[in-house]
């Protein structure tokens, strides 16, 4: 017989949000941040297909600015790592990044080499290795000169068209999803087949998802072209073949500050005191003119981007430390940060 | 400044004290890494009893340890990605060496003397080509004496089979690299494995996971005095998945992966930071922090058969009928036996691993 022992109570903080007020919180990122997050995307990922399809030449400006803006309309939800986004790794489908093994060029590659018919194939296509789909793939084919004349032209535009076309499927699939199931698992914690237990849970998958895109956009989208001051890494910057490295850090800053504002509604000195860490880190980005990150390379430019990595982990730091506490989700000395 | 080479010289004195025992250092049950009141960082001797037998110094904060089987030294590891690890007299409080790793490579914060205490191992990472390795050093000195690959990516907890000819190592499949902190990169391809290794460095033995489940990363290990291995599992997947976080292993045999009722083992958070065996082989122990809940399965059965809820609970080790525990709280005591023994409080936030010290005889 199973056998149930409770050792210790945890105890909340004394500013700790309402519990009835989570009910509101969770509708709030849902309505405002969630769902239309998702719909533009699907809205933008069409308008890529479509271009694709109209004309699928790597420097065709339309399919080009179509390609920037999903991009841009990912990083407004790719920070919403939970539920749908991870059902058959959906995510991972659209944005393989980083690639420290090279599986995407080696992939694109292969399918190149063997004149793969799967691009003819839109079911098909899903079954293509996650590094040969989505908009690091599609990157490679429009930007990097290694892809502009490797095997047949018609076979390339087939695969740019494949790409487009996959992206905008997983778009559908994980708005669809959101639509039709998670919304509602996420607004009724407790009943039904809803994966959390309270509203506790709920709010704290979504402060979980600020945390942790947070920590990929200073440690990774940042951490990833800083390397070390004697080994400075420009080129693993996050889609750098597009021109998008500091595009991608300030779009994902624009989504983060928004999902931390609904978060700490009914707390007037978090709230602006989060306000004036995102405006820093923003400004920051908005005046560092250094598109690629390149300047990592030279003591002074280097310098730059480190204080907007800096900047970035005071919002982390500022989360951690007042907002956490606030929504009564703050995490133990193991449980924070396990190993 | 004492240069490098006298200091050495100094120390292999300290190690080569043939008397001292784990005796001289207040006779601890178990190390284990905590955060003090302070927010200074400790290696901690601790009783099976929940009393503290001794505190010493680190320099930030911890991981795991290792205890040396006969004398009362410890290797206490920096929190990964850290660089260096630190040999501690604990009966004289003295640091004794400091282990470095080379250019390009970090410890992953876990270790293992050999049978004889002449020999230790420790997790490395190759960060550059993304590859585990196995850094093996003469304790005469603490040189580094060889290395060898260790069957994977992120190799985490290593643990000495009770033969003392092989290593056991639990590939936990993630890339990291420094210039990312503890970011993970490679979760869709991740694929973790527990390797067997002889002593020498020679690959035995490379068990996988069944290809739903790699991203269950293997990170830590429990090994049985039959040589049955017990690895605990975190998983980096799908949240709504609830995919087991306990396995069990036998040489040579296919692994049998153990999970309870789909209510209770949603609760552990996809998520176990340590595993134990008890003393007397039949029952295994692992603990979420995430989910403030530790699981006991009986081992004959394969059944969860007990449930202990304690905030941060992550430190678990072999007691007599059972378990010590600790958590991040400052709580520590004892589990699965009849009852749940008194909790002790301490003003130390334990960290997450209880090291075992091994027993004479």
């Amino acid at each position: 017989m199973l056998r149930r022992f409770l050792i210790l109570f945890t105890l909340l903080g004394p500013f700790a949000a309402a519990a009835g007020e989570h009910a509101d919180r969770i509708a709030a990122v849902l309505d405002r941040h969630i769902l239309p997050g998702f719909t533009r995307f699907a809205a933008e990922a069409e308008v890529l297909k479509d271009a694709a399809e109209a004309d699928c030449a790597p420097r065709s400006p339309a399919l080009r600015a179509a390609y920037h803006a999903a991009f841009d309309a990912w990083l407004g939800v790719s920070h919403l790592r939970f539920g749908p986004t991870e059902a058959e790794d959906r995510a991972f489908a659209l944005a393989f990044w980083p690639d420290t093994k090279g599986f995407t060029p080696k992939s694109l590659g292969s399918l190149i080499a063997a004149e793969d018919p799967v691009v003819n194939d839109p079911a098909g296509f899903d079954h293509v290795s996650i590094a040969a789909r989505g908009f690091f793939a599609l990157e490679f084919m429009l930007y990097d000169p290694g892809f502009a004349d490797q095997g047949r032209p018609a076979y390339r535009c087939a695969l740019i068209r494949a790409i487009a076309r996959d992206i905008d499927a997983n778009a559908d699939a994980i708005l669809d999803d959101w639509q039709t199931r998670y919304a509602d698992l996420l607004r009724n914690p407790g009943k039904g087949e809803s994966p959390y237990r309270s509203e506790e849970e709920a709010v704290q998958e979504l402060f979980k998802a600020l945390l942790a895109g947070l920590q990929f956009t200073s440690d990774t989208r940042l951490g990833r072209p800083l390397g070390t001051f004697d080994r400075p890494r420009p080129n693993r910057a996050e889609a750098h073949r597009s021109g998008r490295p500091l595009r991608d850090v300030a779009m994902s800053l624009e989504a983060l500050d928004a999902l931390a504002g609904l978060l700490a509604q009914g707390h007037p000195a978090t709230t602006a005191a989060l306000r004036a860490a995102f405006d820093e880190a923003r400004s920051l980005a908005a005046g560092l003119d250094d598109p690629t990150f390149a300047g990592v390379a030279n003591p002074q430019g280097r310098l730059r981007v480190e204080i907007l990595q800096q900047s970035i982990d005071r919002i982390r730091a500022l989360s951690g430390a007042e907002l956490g506490p606030f929504l009564g989700v703050a995490a133990g000395f193991n449980a924070l940060d396990g190993d | 400044m004492p240069n490098r080479r006298t200091f050495l010289a100094g120390l292999s004195a300290a190690v080569l004290s043939p008397t001292a025992s784990w005796a001289a250092a207040g006779a601890p049950d178990f190390l284990s890494g905590a955060r003090t009141a302070g927010g200074s960082y400790v290696l901690a001797g601790l009783r099976g009893t929940g009393e503290v037998a001794f505190t010493l110094d680190l320099p930030g904060r911890g991981h795991a340890a290792a205890a040396h089987p006969v004398r009362p030294l410890a290797v206490a590891f920096a929190r990964r990605p850290g660089t260096f690890a630190i040999v501690l007299d604990c009966a004289s409080g003295d640091v004794i060496a400091r282990l470095e790793a080379p250019e390009g490579r970090h410890f992953y914060g876990h270790g293992v003397f050999s049978a004889e205490g002449d020999i230790f191992y420790a997790t490395e990472h190759d960060y550059e080509a993304g590859q585990g390795v196995i850094s093996v050093w003469n304790t005469s000195d603490f040189t580094r004496r060889d290395e060898f690959p260790s069957g994977g990516v992120g190799p985490h907890d290593i643990a000495l089979m009770p033969s003392g000819h092989r290593l056991v190592i639990a590939n936990g499949g993630i890339e990291t690299h420094p210039d990312s902190g503890r970011a993970k990169l490679n979760i869709p391809t991740m694929r973790p494995n527990l390797s067997y290794f002889g002593i020498d460095g020679g690959r035995v033995e490379t068990v996988e996971l069944e290809g739903a489940l790699h991203k269950n990363s293997i990170r830590h290990l429990a090994v049985r005095s039959d040589g049955l291995v017990a690895f605990a599992m975190q998983w980096q997947g799908d949240g709504s998945v609830e995919p087991p976080l306990l396995g069990l292993h036998k040489a040579g045999a296919q692994p049998q992966l153990l999970q309870a009722a789909p209510e209770d083992q949603r609760r552990m958070m996809g998520y176990a930071g340590s595993v134990s065996i008890s003393s007397d082989g039949t029952l295994a122990a692992i603990s979420s922090p995430l989910g403030g809940l530790a699981h006991v399965y009986e081992l004959g059965t394969g059944k969860m058969v007990a449930e202990y809820e304690a905030s941060d609970i992550c430190g678990l080790g072999p007691v007599k009928g059972g378990f010590f525990f600790t958590t991040g709280t400052g709580a520590s005591g004892r589990i699965g036996g009849s009852d749940v023994t008194d909790a002790a409080t301490s003003r130390l936030s334990w960290d997450n691993h209880l090291v075992a010290i091994p027993k004479p005889g």
